[in-house]
């Protein structure tokens, strides 16, 4: 059994070639403005946290980049190259992510869920498909493999041929990635990987991180655990608002009072209480 | 009821008193079949002859005989099958159909006799032995240790099982239309519902769905045998090869609609359009004297021009509409449905150029040639009369078997994981980079390409075209074949088809309420059992979002479909 | 120029008929986000409601003081029928897969129909609507421009109805609720508002302007039959789409300029592809060439999907 997803040679060095250069991104929904202004740049190879209170836009600004929504004004370029906001574009271009509430394809296997996640690097027609010559059975093959493949990396080899709707919790979670990783991304986005996960769940995610960072992906990471992040991430990005309130590394990020008075201080009591909520869920 | 008294039932060797009442149910049931049950000849069959049974006899007979096997089962008879086999639930259901049955006759005896003064005593000896069946069956605690799917039979035997139910099926198709007594049919329908629900009830065909999905072959080619088969028991009769093919053309339109609806999870209410469209082409090219197109090709050009017309017309209409939300296609090919007979009706010279010859439609198109084989005369084949229905029967059956190829090849297949993909979440689909528009619309025009192959061939087997032939309730009919059968399933669209279409045929009391009841069908299914009569496991799963238990099901029978026979412990 | 004023009159009066049909495809949609197939039998039903009031009650009497009752008759025949519908039919299906709706919706308008053509006495074929004394009869002359009786009357009952619904909506407890349902349900519910109710007034506003539509139609044409709702339906759906569905004001402009388009196709396509024979045709060419191009209807604003 192979623990590791192969075919990519390990980072050369954190901070690499720029891969994502998100610039000036907004997103307005009528009056309101959920992003405002945003720049995000990720190096190959980096691990970027990405954090904020509630409704700050953490998730509106993943639906920007990944072409679910058209930002309303802003560019997301990738490797070089101005993206399309559509998302099958996106996932075409190597950029791939997972959802905070989990999307699985419920009543698919966790291999079939892995297969359909290949299907952008796939390539068999109606014909193929219908007359099932040798290509069709041998890219089939491939699929297959790889699929199982990456199931073991996650560390659902097991499971493969159970439902997805019956898995638990945090392997759901980790089938998400394992789909995700299925499009052979160069950069990853996971929005909340261990929400609602116990301490142990989390550090096994942790090290899946760091696994998929060493095989050479970028990968940028929303979380509310703090803890998570700033041990996880070579560089954190605080949105507040819609607006960046504060980029750099996991040390200046912690230490800023800012930041602590977004998530803790003054805007509302109520906010407070769904962050304390939320921490004791996880 | 509590474990410890269904274990202590089914362990205790000494007969209980409710198998004991059950067993001499079993015994009256049979005795009374060989009696008279009434004095008037004409009546059901004939069932006026002591010791020789009349056809309803022989169904009781046969319930009789399924609920001794059970009866016997339970006492461990048969070693190995007490865990296929659930027999109280299986002889609860049997003996409720008996009852039923046995009530539906006494009744018909004492309205067609008339009276119950012309009913014998073995009507009566019957009915109480089906009576003291229910007794005792509902008082049997059921088997907990029974789990059909775990039970391994050496694969020939799996086949044997595969083979003699398809001949059972075979048989009975051919009975069920060879009955002209609509009472009798009525009754066998009656029975038939019963057997199934009972072995089913029994576990019999969780057990069977797992070694149909081991033998997908061997089913596939038993079951086009058994229809190929078929015209040959008919004596080149060709009342019932009507029938037969009326059925494998509306089934073969039906395999082509659940492609759009069962597999991409397509709405299409104007499929019967695109039918319309490729007869019309065919019409329209034939050598009737109202064919108003001057090119004649051979007939296999002709099946693909008219496969590939009605496709453009899917493209007209799915392009557009497909980007949209998926209720907008519903309704506009509900309107193009509309559009389209409204066109044939108008294209007659005076409200735009002459080519479908308006109202009237194309009548006298000629038989089908083929080479030299011409779809009107009858063959002798091995000195069997094989006529002018069985001929375009054995074509159908072909396109039939394209169609179920290319409907269980694409459902295997990367196209196939991106249908299902769409279906349970279109958005996580395309943020997982499937072709969302691109498949959706493949299965859209697929769809209609193969309507349209359907099409040119039932325009030379219904003789003409007309415009009323292609109406929305066509559509909605189509539709609730799939609905009964099972969306998504090829064997769901044949019950659904066939119940569908020989129902009124046979039944002509209830052909004026054929509309009125599958509209209520329609609702009472989607409320009921939306995944239809022979489910898609997929299909069962998305339909019962909440039922955990159904799901820890399906996941044990796929997981045990799937290991490999020598990994097993 | 005489011609032309004719015409829009004319596409003015079916166009109001279809916005009133229109209006209760818009509500549901906006409030469940489920196409009521349905709800043409709902109009249908209506017209029967109106002639069966008058066929019990009062046979015979032509009187202007009937028309209410009718009017009655048919919104109450046609707002029972959709109550009962969404209760068995629909709201059991609320949380299934979108196509159990759907597919329950085609049930029910294939049975209703079926219901209305074998149990009506003497609906299987077309039955005579009473012709009631001022709404009917001869048309007068308003300049160039040749009124029918009838088409005062449903333009006339447009008017009110659409001014009615605005009370409704902006002055009401139940219309802000509606409002509230419509744009974020879930929140609506924590707010308080009974989403279950909230849905059954949706479904009954709805029926009760398809009943007035019912007897319009009966008024209009003279006699009814059992499958007036089909194409009905579909033109008011056409409409309601051609305003942006969802949105109850675009439903009733979207009926006006559906049935303007249809009016002067009739009259300025020339050739052999203009004239009555075609004008079904082009209302639906109309519905996909709007769909191609502003998918969103004339009156909608475009709106970002939740991802
Ligand atoms: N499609 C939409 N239409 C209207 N408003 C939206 C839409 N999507 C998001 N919003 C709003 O944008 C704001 C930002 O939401 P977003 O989900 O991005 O927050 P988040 O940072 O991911 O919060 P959380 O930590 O709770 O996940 C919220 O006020 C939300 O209601
Ligand atoms: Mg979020």
């Amino acid at each position: 059994m192979t623990t590791s997803a192969p075919e990519r040679p390990a980072a050369a060095a954190p901070t690499g070639s720029p891969v994502l250069e998100a610039t000036g991104v907004v997103m307005r929904f009528g009056g309101l403005t959920a992003v405002n202004n945003v720049d995000l740049r990720v190096n190959q190879g980096e691990i970027v946290g990405l954090i904020g209170p509630n409704g700050a836009g953490k998730t509106t600004f993943f639906n920007c980049l990944t072409g679910m929504y058209k930002p309303t004004e802003g560019q997301v370029k990738f490797e070089g190259t101005v993206l399309p906001p559509k998302p099958r574009a996106v996932v075409q271009a190597g950029m791939a992510r997972t959802f905070q509430n989990i999307r699985l394809f419920a009543n698919m296997t966790a291999l079939e869920n892995v297969m359909v996640g290949r299907y952008c690097r796939t390539s068999a027609m109606a014909l193929t498909s219908i007359v099932r010559g040798p290509k069709f059975r041998r890219e089939e093959e491939a699929t297959r493999a790889r699929a199982q493949e990456l199931l073991n990396f996650v560390g659902l080899g097991r499971t493969s041929e159970h439902l997805a709707r019956n898995l638990p919790y945090g392997d759901q979670r980790r089938l998400e990635i394992a789909r995700a990783l299925a499009t052979d991304p160069k950069l990853i986005l996971l929005d909340e990987p261990t929400a609602g996960m116990n301490p142990k769940e989390t550090e096994e995610a942790k090290q899946l991180i760091f696994r998929i960072r060493d095989m050479g992906l970028a990968v940028v990471v929303i979380e509310h655990d703090m803890r998570f992040i700033f041990s996880l991430c070579d560089r954190v990005l605080c949105l507040v608002r819609g607006e960046t309130l504060i980029e750099g590394s996991p040390h200046v990020v912690q230490s800023d009072p800012r930041v602590i008075e977004a998530y803790i201080g003054k805007p509302d009591e109520d906010e407070l209480e769904e962050e304390a909520a939320k921490e004791d869920h996880a | 009821m509590t474990t410890s008294q269904t274990t202590a039932a089914v362990s205790n060797p000494r007969p209980s008193s409710q198998w004991l009442i059950t067993l001499v149910g079993v015994a009256l049931l049979i005795i009374g079949c060989f009696l008279s049950w009434s004095y008037v000849p004409a009546l059901l069959g004939n069932l006026s002859v002591n010791f020789f049974p009349g056809a309803i006899q022989i169904f009781m007979i046969i319930v009789g005989v399924l609920g001794l096997f059970f009866l016997l089962l339970r006492k461990g008879l048969f070693p190995g099958a007490h865990k296929l086999l659930d027999s109280a639930r299986g002889l609860r259901a049997l003996s409720v159909t008996a009852a039923a049955f046995m009530v539906l006759v006494v009744i018909v005896i004492g309205l067609q006799a008339p009276g119950l003064a012309n009913a014998d005593p073995g009507v009566f000896v019957t009915l109480v032995g089906a009576l003291a069946m229910v007794a005792g069956s509902f008082r049997m605690p059921s088997d907990p240790t029974v789990d059909p799917i775990t039970v391994h039979l050496p694969s020939w035997v799996e086949i044997l099982v595969i083979v003699a139910m398809l001949t059972v099926v075979l048989f009975g198709a051919a009975y069920a239309l060879g009955q002209e007594d609509g009472t009798v049919f009525s009754l066998f329908l009656l029975f038939l519902a019963g057997l199934v629900v009972a072995l089913a009830r029994a576990g019999l065909f969780s057990w069977f769905g797992v070694i149909a999905q081991r033998n997908r072959r061997v089913i596939m080619l038993g079951a086009f045998a058994v229809a190929f088969l078929f015209p040959f028991t008919q004596n080149g009769s060709d009342a019932n090869m009507s029938i037969a093919t009326q059925v494998l053309i509306f089934a073969t339109t039906a395999l082509g609609l659940n492609i759009v609806v069962g597999l991409a999870g397509l709405l299409d209410l104007g499929y019967i359009a695109f039918l319309g469209a490729g007869a019309y082409v065919s019409a329209m090219m034939s050598h009737s004297a109202f064919a108003n197109i001057g090119w004649k090709p051979p007939f296999l050009v002709v099946v693909i021009i008219s496969a590939i017309v009605s496709s453009a017309l899917g493209l007209i209409i799915g392009s557009p509409t497909l980007r949209v939300s998926g209720d907008y296609l519903a309704i506009v090919t509900l309107a193009f449905g509309e559009i389209f007979r409204l066109t044939v009706n108008n294209l007659d010279g005076n409200n735009g150029p002459d080519l479908t010859n308006g109202p009237n439609g194309i009548p006298g198109i000629p038989e089908l040639e083929i080479g030299s084989f011409n779809f009107g005369d009858t063959h002798n084949v091995l000195g069997i009369p094989l006529g002018r229905f069985a001929n375009y029967y054995f074509l159908l059956l072909v396109v039939a078997a394209i169609i179920i190829t290319v409907f269980t090849r694409l459902n295997n297949s990367r196209i196939g994981r991106g249908w299902v993909a769409i279906r349970e979440d279109e958005k996580a689909a395309e943020a997982m980079g499937v072709n969302v528009f691109g498949l959706k619309l493949f299965a859209f025009a697929g769809g209609a390409f193969l309507a349209g192959m359907a099409g040119s061939i039932k325009a030379h087997q219904d003789v003409s075209v007309t415009p009323d032939q292609y109406i929305f309730l066509e559509s909605a009919f189509l539709l609730a074949a799939i609905v009964l059968g099972g969306m998504g399933t090829v064997a769901g669209v044949l019950v659904g088809a066939t119940v569908l279409k020989l129902l009124p045929e046979k039944l002509r009391f209830v052909a004026d309420y054929r509309l009125l009841t599958f509209g209520l069908l329609l609702v009472l299914m989607m409320r009921f059992r939306p995944e239809g009569l022979v489910p898609s496991q997929r299909r069962a799963l998305e339909f019962h979002e909440d039922d955990a238990d159904l799901a820890e099901r399906i996941e044990d029978a796929h997981i045990e479909a799937v290991t490999p026979m020598e990994g097993r412990a | 120029m005489d011609q032309f004023l004719q015409q829009l009159l004319n596409g003015i009066t079916l166009g109001s008929l279809y916005a009133l049909i229109a209006v209760g495809y818009t509500v549901v949609y906006g409030i469940v986000q489920l196409i009521n197939f349905a709800h043409g039998e709902v109009f249908m039903i209506g017209a029967f409601g109106s002639l069966a009031t008058w066929t019990i009650f009062f046979k015979g009497q032509l009187g202007l003081w009937v028309l209410p009752f009718m009017i009655v008759g048919a919104v109450l025949a046609a707002v029972v029928v959709a109550l009962i519908l969404e209760r068995v039919a629909y709201r059991p299906l609320r949380h299934a897969p979108r196509l159990a709706p759907l597919i329950t919706a085609i049930g029910i308008s294939v049975f209703l129909q079926e219901a209305v053509r074998l149990f009506y006495p003497g609906a299987k074929s077309a039955l005579p609507f009473p012709q009631i004394d001022m709404v009917t009869g001869p048309a007068f002359q308003a300049g160039p421009v040749t009124v029918r009786r009838s088409a005062v009357f449903v333009i006339g009952a447009l008017v009110v109805c659409a001014i009615l619904l605005w009370f409704f909506i902006n002055r009401t407890k139940m219309g802000r609720g509606m409002l509230a349902v419509s744009q974020d349900p879930d929140t609506a519910r924590l707010m308080g508002v009974n989403v279950d109710r909230i849905i059954a007034v949706a479904f009954a506003i709805g029926a009760a302007l398809a009943g007035v539509a019912g007897v319009a139609q009966g008024l209009q044409n003279s006699n009814i039959d059992f499958f007036i709702g089909f194409m009905a339906g579909l033109k008011a759906f056409t409409a309601a789409v051609l305003g942006g569905i969802g949105n109850i004001y675009g439903a009733v402009v979207g009926g006006l300029v559906l049935g303007v388009v249809e009016a002067m196709a009739v009259q300025f396509i020339p050739g052999t592809f203009g004239g009555s024979p075609w004008k079904d045709v082009w209302a639906f060419v109309l519905l996909i060439v709007v769909l191609v191009f502003r998918p969103q209807g004339l009156m909608g604003a475009r709106v970002v999907d939740r991802a």
